[in-house]
This record gives C-alpha cells, sequence and structure tokens, in this order.
C-alpha cells in the first residue's frame, strides 16, 4: 500500500531520516514507536508532502508521490492528523468538518451557497457522529479543550474521505476515558481504512497495533508483531538509553509495557 | 465569523441609499451626494483590501497600483485612443485584472510581513512608471477627459454628466460588487478561503490549494480595487498616478481595520466614517489627519476587530449572557491573532 | 565625467546615511518584528529637529549634538506608548505605523509648515578630489555616518545591552527564558533606531530639504538597503545601501533618475521572490 525506499530527510547537518525502507501492508493496523527525535513526525512530514526528502522515494498505492504538493497527495487519498493539534480556530466544529469533507469534492464554486451542497452536509453529520463531538457542532474550534481538538483533528483528516490515515499523536491531552473511547473508535476505523498511528503511550500501542515499527536516530530499529517488539532486547536499549532527551513532551514516554 | 446584520436595517440603508438623490436636496445638503457617491467607491476599494485581509489573511499595502490601473485604463482609453464609454471601462478593468494576475502569482508565493512588504514594492514600481511615461499618462499632471455618454437614443443621451444618473450609476455598480462578495463569501470557495487564512498548512492537507487559492482571492481583490478604479476615474473625469501610492493603499487598509477586517460592510463602515470625518473635519482643523492616526493606533490596541467586531461581540454578549463566557476572555487581541494571522511556519508550497 | 564623479559621491555619501537609517529598521524589525512604516518619519523628525534647534541657538553642532538624543527620548515614549501596546499583534503592528507615520507627518506640518526650507552647511569650501571640486561637508557628513555605523556595530558586540539585543534577535525564547530583560531591550532597540535615523536627519539636514514629506521618499530607499542587503544581515544592510545609492547615483548621471529608482525595486523584488521562504519564516519566528 505504501513503499518508501532510501528515504533521506537532512536538516542542515542533521539527519533526521537516514535512507528510510519501509513498506506498509494494506488493512493491517501499523503503529511506529521510538523515542523523541528518531524521525517519526519527520517520515509523517516527509510522506505527507509538507517536507521535500533530500532522495528517496515514496509509492502510495503504486503511484510516485515523492515530491508531490500536500494537497495533491491528499486528493489521493492520504490524509493526516498533526501531532501540534491544528485546526481552524475561528471556524466552528462544524465548518472544520464541512471544508475538509469540501475540498476533496472541489471548492471552486464561488457563487453557489454552501447550504446547497447536501452531501457534504451529510458527511459532516456522519463524521460528528463518530468522533461523539455533536453536541459541539455549533462551537469555535478555537475553544474545544485539548481533547476535544484532538477528535476534531481525527475529523477532520477521515472527513476528506482517505483511503490511508496517519495519525501522529492522535491521544496525546487526552483523560483515562477520552484514551479509551477513542482507541476503540480507532479499531472501529481501522476496519474501513489503513492506519498508520505514531505514538508514545505504549499501553496503546500494543493494544491497537497489528505491527509495529520502531524507529530511533532517523532509521528504522525494528519490525514485528507486538509480542516481537515486547521481546526485542535492542528496542529495550534504544528507550532505556534515552533519559536524558525527553524534551519534547516528557509525557507517556516510557518503556513499560 | 458571524455577520450580525439585520435583512431590515440592511433593506432600510439601501432604501435610503437610492433614495438620496431626492432626499438629500429636500433636507438642503445636495453636496452630500458626490460625497455619498465618493464613499460607495472607496468602500469597494475597502472591500478590495478587506477580501485579502479579512478572508485569506494577506495583508496588502498595494492595492492601490490595481486602482490607478482601472484609472488609466478608462481616462487613458477615453482621452488618448477615445474609446467610449462602455469599452473605455471594459479596458479599465481588464487592465487592472491583468495587473493583478500578473503580479499576484508572484506575490502570493509570499505570506506575512513579506507579501505586505511585496504589495509596497510592486505598486512603487507602476507609481514611479506612471510618473515617468508623461506622453501616455501625462506623468504629475495626470489624464483628464471628457465624458462620454453612457447610452445614446435618438436625440437623448443618458451620461454621467447627470449628478443623479452619476450617483446610481455608482450605486449600482458598488452594490453589485458587494452582493457579488457576499456570494463569495457563503461559498464553498469562500469558506475554504477562510481555511486558508486560518492554518494554511492544515488547509493544504485536507486537499486546498493554497497558492491557487490566494492567487485566485488576489486577481479578485485585483478586480474589485480595479473597478473601484475605473468608477473614481469616471467620477472625477480624471486619472493620476497620486492614487497610485502606497498612501492610497494604506488609507484602505485603515478603513478596513476600523470598521472591522473579515466582515462584510465593516470597510463599508470604516470608510463611511473616516470620509465624513475628513469632510466634517478638514473645514474646521487642518490638521484633523491627526486625529485619524489616533484613531488608527487606538483601534488597533483595544478593538482589533473594528467597529463590526465590537458591535458583534456585543450582540454575543447580549444574546448569551454567560453561556460560554468561560473560554472568551482570552481578549480581543489573541482572538484576532489567530483570526487573521497565517500560520509562521512553512506555508504551503 | 566630472558630473559622473560628483553624482558618485552624492551617492555614496546619501548611501552612507541611508545605511545608518536603515540599520534601525533592521533592528527593529529583526528583535520587534515590526515593519515600521513611520522609520522615514523617524529620519525626517531629525531634520527637522536639527532646523528648530538651529534657529533657536543659531549653531549648527548644537542641533548635531542633542537631536539624536532628542530622537532617542522619543523613540522610547513612542516605542511605550505605540509599540509596546501592540506587541503580539504583530499582523496589525504595520497598520499602527501606517497610524504613526500618519501623526509625525501632520504634526510636523501643524507645527513647522509645509513649506520646506534649507539649512546651510555649517562646514563651507571645497576641496580638490579626483578631479573635482567636492563639498567639505559632505566628506565630514559620510565620515560622521561611517564612525555611527561602526559604533552601532561596537555597541552590539562589546556592551551588554548589545548582548542581549543579539540574544533576543538570534533566539527570542532562550534569551527570555534565560533571563534578558526583554522589556528594556526592546524599548532600547525601538529608541535606538529612532536615534540613529534622527542623527541621519541632523547629518542630512544641510544637503537636503526639510520638509514634512522627505520620510516618505527615504522609507522605501531603507526598505530596499534592508531587503537585498539580507534581512537579519546588518553588515549586508549597510553595503546594499551603499551601493544601491551609488549606482542610483551614477545611473542618474545618464538617465532619469526615475527609472534608476525603477530598476532598484526590479532588484529588490527579486531579491524578496527568490529567497526561499523557509529563510524568512526563521527570520520572523
Amino acid at each position: 500500500m505504501l513503499q518508501i525506499a532510501d528515504l533521506t530527510k537532512r536538516f542542515g547537518g542533521l539527519v533526521a531520516l537516514d535512507r528510510v525502507t519501509l513498506d506498509f501492508e494494506a488493512n493491517v493496523l501499523h503503529a511506529i514507536i521510538g523515542p523523541n527525535g528518531a524521525g517519526k513526525t519527520t517520515l509523517f512530514n516527509t510522506i505527507s508532502g509538507m517536507l521535500r526528502s533530500d532522495s528517496g522515494t515514496v509509492r502510495f498505492r503504486g503511484t510516485d508521490i515523492s515530491g508531490m504538493a500536500p494537497h495533491r497527495i491528499s486528493r489521493l487519498g492520504m490524509s493526516r492528523s498533526l501531532q501540534i493539534k491544528s485546526v481552524f480556530d475561528s471556524m466552528t466544529v462544524a465548518e472544520n468538518l464541512w471544508i475538509a469533507a469540501q475540498a476533496r469534492e472541489g471548492v471552486m464554486h464561488p457563487f453557489s451557497n454552501r447550504r446547497r451542497f447536501g452531501r457534504t452536509a451529510a458527511r459532516v453529520d456522519e463524521i460528528l457522529e463518530q468522533t461523539g463531538l455533536e453536541g459541539l457542532r455549533a462551537s469555535p474550534a478555537g475553544t474545544l479543550s485539548y481533547g476535544d481538538v484532538a477528535l476534531l483533528e481525527i475529523g477532520i483528516a477521515l472527513a476528506t474521505g482517505p483511503t490511508l490515515l496517519l495519525l501522529d499523536e492522535p491521544i496525546c491531552g487526552m483523560g483515562p476515558a477520552e484514551t479509551e473511547s477513542t482507541v476503540e473508535k480507532i479499531r472501529h476505523l481501522a476496519e474501513s481504512v489503513d492506519i498508520i498511528i505514531i505514538e508514545h503511550d505504549m499501553p496503546v500501542v500494543f493494544d491497537l497495533a497489528e505491527w509495529i515499527t520502531v524507529m530511533a536516530q532517523g532509521g528504522v530499529l525494528a519490525r514485528g508483531t507486538p509480542q516481537d517488539i515486547a521481546e526485542n532486547a535492542a528496542v529495550r536499549e534504544a528507550y532505556l538509553g534515552d533519559e536524558d532527551d525527553d524534551d519534547e513532551d516528557g509525557e507517556g514516554d516510557g518503556f513499560d509495557a | 465569523m458571524k455577520e450580525r446584520i439585520n435583512r431590515s436595517v440592511l433593506l432600510t440603508v439601501l432604501a435610503l441609499l437610492l433614495a438620496a438623490p431626492w432626499l438629500l436636496p429636500a433636507v438642503g445638503f445636495d453636496y452630500w451626494l458626490d460625497i455619498l457617491a465618493e464613499i460607495l467607491i472607496w468602500s469597494l476599494f475597502a472591500a478590495s483590501v478587506n477580501l485579502l485581509f479579512g478572508y485569506v489573511g494577506l495583508l496588502s499595502f498595494g492595492q492601490a497600483l490595481f486602482f490607478g490601473m482601472g484609472m488609466f485604463g478608462v481616462a487613458i482609453g477615453v482621452a488618448k485612443l477615445g474609446l467610449g464609454f462602455w469599452p473605455a471601462l471594459g479596458l479599465g478593468m481588464v487592465v487592472a485584472v491583468a495587473t493583478a494576475a500578473v503580479a499576484g502569482a508572484l506575490a502570493v508565493r509570499l505570506t506575512w510581513h513579506y507579501f505586505a512588504i511585496i504589495t509596497v514594492v510592486f505598486s512603487l514600481i507602476f507609481y514611479f512608471i506612471a510618473l515617468s511615461a508623461k506622453p501616455l499618462t501625462g506623468g504629475d499632471d495626470g489624464t483628464s477627459f471628457s465624458m462620454p455618454p453612457m447610452l445614446t437614443l435618438g436625440e437623448s443621451e443618458l451620461s454621467l454628466t447627470d449628478q443623479t444618473v452619476q450617483y446610481l450609476f455608482i450605486l449600482l455598480v458598488v452594490g453589485f460588487a458587494f452582493f457579488v462578495k457576499y456570494l463569495i463569501v457563503r461559498s464553498p470557495f469562500g469558506m475554504a478561503l477562510m481555511a486558508v487564512r486560518e492554518n494554511d498548512v492544515r488547509a493544504s492537507l485536507i486537499g486546498l490549494n493554497v497558492y491557487f487559492l490566494r492567487w485566485i482571492a488576489f486577481v479578485v481583490a485585483g478586480g474589485f480595487a480595479g473597478l473601484a478604479g475605473c468608477l473614481f476615474a469616471l467620477f472625477g473625469r480624471y486619472a493620476s498616478a497620486t492614487y497610485m501610492f502606497y498612501h492610497v493603499s494604506g488609507e484602505g487598509v485603515v478603513w478596513t481595520i476600523v470598521g472591522g477586517a473579515g466582515t462584510l460592510f465593516g470597510p463599508a463602515i470604516g470608510a463611511a466614517l473616516l470620509i465624513v470625518v475628513r469632510e466634517e473635519l478638514s473645514n474646521m482643523w487642518e490638521h484633523y489627519p491627526i486625529l485619524v492616526g489616533i484613531v488608527v493606533i487606538l483601534t488597533v490596541i483595544f478593538a482589533p476587530k473594528g467597529l463590526m467586531g465590537m458591535w458583534n461581540a456585543l450582540l454575543d454578549r447580549l444574546a448569551s449572557p454567560s453561556a460560554d463566557g468561560t473560554k472568551k476572555d482570552e481578549g480581543p487581541r489573541e482572538a484576532i491573532e489567530t483570526a487573521v494571522a497565517p500560520v509562521k511556519g512553512e506555508a504551503g508550497p | 565625467m566630472d558630473i559622473v564623479v560628483a553624482l558618485a559621491f552624492n551617492g555614496l555619501v546619501w548611501g552612507l546615511i541611508i545605511a545608518l537609517i536603515a540599520l534601525g529598521l533592521s533592528i527593529i524589525f529583526g528583535l520587534l518584528d515590526i515593519i515600521n512604516l513611520a522609520h522615514g518619519d523617524f529620519f525626517m523628525v531629525g531634520t527637522v529637529l536639527t532646523w528648530f534647534v538651529l534657529e533657536a541657538t543659531g549653531n549648527y553642532w548644537i542641533a548635531f549634538l542633542i537631536v539624536p538624543l532628542m530622537g532617542f527620548l522619543m523613540g522610547a515614549l513612542v516605542e511605550r506608548a505605540v509599540i509596546q501596546p501592540i506587541r503580539g499583534t504583530a499582523a496589525l503592528s504595520i497598520v499602527a505605523t501606517f497610524g504613526l507615520s500618519i501623526i509625525i507627518q501632520e504634526v510636523v506640518r501643524a507645527g513647522f509648515g509645509a513649506a520646506p526650507k534649507r539649512i546651510l552647511p555649517p562646514i563651507e569650501g571645497t576641496i580638490p578630489l579626483f578631479g573635482i571640486e567636492y563639498d567639505i561637508y559632505r566628506i565630514f557628513a559620510a565620515g560622521v555616518s561611517i564612525v555611527a555605523i561602526f559604533g552601532f556595530f561596537a555597541f552590539l558586540h562589546r556592551t551588554k545591552l548589545g548582548t542581549w539585543m543579539r540574544a533576543v534577535r538570534f533566539d527570542r525564547d532562550t534569551a527570555l527564558a534565560m533571563g534578558v530583560p526583554a522589556r528594556t531591550v526592546y524599548m532600547v532597540t525601538f529608541a535606538l533606531g529612532f536615534a540613529m535615523a534622527a542623527l541621519g536627519g541632523a547629518v542630512a539636514a544641510p544637503i537636503t530639504t526639510v520638509d514634512f514629506q522627505t520620510g516618505v521618499d527615504v522609507l522605501p530607499f531603507c526598505f530596499m538597503a534592508v531587503i537585498i542587503g539580507g534581512l537579519g544581515n546588518l553588515p549586508g544592510t549597510v553595503a546594499a545601501a551603499v551601493l544601491l545609492a551609488v549606482t542610483e547615483g551614477i545611473v542618474t548621471s545618464f538617465t532619469d533618475p526615475t527609472v534608476a529608482r525603477i530598476v532598484s525595486l526590479c532588484l529588490m523584488s527579486a531579491v524578496l521572490i527568490a529567497r526561499p521562504h523557509g529563510i524568512f519564516a526563521g527570520a520572523t519566528r
């Protein structure tokens, strides 16, 4: 479904991705884990077109998408949520979802009332139900709680009608109850959409993922089923040797699975 | 942002504007008809600034360029090419929109302060060109022309030389432009523009072509400014490079901010207010621009959403005294920042 | 040929004065994230204050000494009254400085009058230079600008305040976290920017006209120097100012000065557009 070959990305002298080669199969819920600075988010950024790689190729369902603009990649059916939650703050929850849903259908209707787009409205209702945000549909996104913004992130990504969903720390900032229900939602979503998830919360990862990729220092350290990974000595070492490096959020970063 | 304009208020204002040619002489304010016409034209100009700043988050200090192009298109069309009324108007629009298409293709690659700077630079370049191309533009003196008739039917002809006809024509054109802007704002395209304003990275990730949307908005805004320029040339029978200078753009920005960026009628209200202030005060106090400057700074500090923003906030508070007051205390400044600031990080392609 | 040499020298002198003003514009942009549309007017205020002090005392040198100080104080005042309240509304700061520009110009028009005035050079006479007779005062003006520019760089690199300013410019968040007093740094930066523009005005007053509108001509030139020299690149700004002014001076001897200005502006657009967005984004943060 998604083939990454020799993907390299440098920031000045720092090698964020070092000839990463990965193959993500369809119909499997993938997770990517790794210490901070391992290159997980850079990988997502490069795949989704936000960053241009220095070398290497990315193929998505047979199409070479390396160097393609983000909006074109999105229209091919790849959608993502962002680690630093970013939604359209002064628009309402429903409007956030509406524009995401309409983006695929085309927005070059400069003179028609947006109420006429019934299919998009139906899609918005559907997503509101899936994410459980119905009660907040008229609230400006900027006024939502952190957990609700995280849900809206997923909702926006979903509204574009993707066939592949890249989720970057989707439960970051949620309380235990919210986390549990979100994990269930993701599991449910995975039945219809391919999902690759970056997550720091190990219990969640090991509960959810069917196939885990461990990254460290811009490279791939290990791949396997959750059980393989839990028993992998190199992985444990990478995490234990990482204690002084957690400047990003320091939260849920331990390897206590 | 919800626009809280009552339909009946809007219709009343429209009716008053339509009746103005007969109402004003009745109360002895004849010469206000021309001021009203001028307000309408500059409202359209402010609407052009607003379309970019209020709805796409791009602050242009160069809209005067397209205003001037519209002016010169009309003036040169009539005076040098001998065109009639409608062809000259068409020429003004074509010239303005074409300039906007080229300038926009370059300018919207930048955002934030750099966009503001490059728009100033573009308008300065054409300002100096207009100054030095004396044979065509008349340089410092500008180009004046005599008004060709709009419509000739046998013996009688319809022309803007009739003050009432001129006013109604301007009202009709400006009204139509505002209607178009209203359609755009509530359309999917308008929503896409707002998404780009709110968060351009996010917008590109949901599949919006940020560069293209910004460019289209720039061209449309250039068309609005050009139309205002065409009308102003017809109104004054005159075109001058002075109107291309960035100070003219700055006035449009000031009206927009004072009236309320991102609202349909805020800029018109701002333009009306400041032009009335000018007309009333300039006779009494020569240095009234000091007051304008102070109002601008106070608006930026205390009411960055402008008069319409204050009005909307007031209505919101009246409508729901304490319903969702918890999150509202962030202060207006923060709110406008998220509302108008394009994301500072990497932009789209 | 003589005219070319003279105009080239005039360009050099003018370029050094512009460099002095543009440095202020550049640090205000770099540290406060503010596009100061009133910066040209700060220069204009310098020329007007010089005229007033000269009228009052009859001595240019008194003006030369106290005008920059007055500029510094006015800068601190403006920073406190206008700039500090709008920090955080970066998008609108450009609108506020536009309003400031309107106020300054109109106040000067009210107090000084709309008619341009001239100041006689305090040093008279010419000396032979590359085959022409050149005004001694203009050479003095160039010298003052050079000393002031070097003084500014020394200030940035040798004093605690200057180090703070560089720290804030380099990485605001870290600098603030390390206890750099932000408010002081912002105020001094703005005041210093005003003072340098005012010094430029005091130096330029005898070789240009004193007029409430001169700021409008100077501002685009300063922006060109800052952009072409590279945002955040202070020596680059100085070099660009001098280069632009000399080039415009020479071009002016062949053709219309407006053409020279158009060419400079086109060059500036090209630089702005060709810069990758990332560099700019880094600089605005």
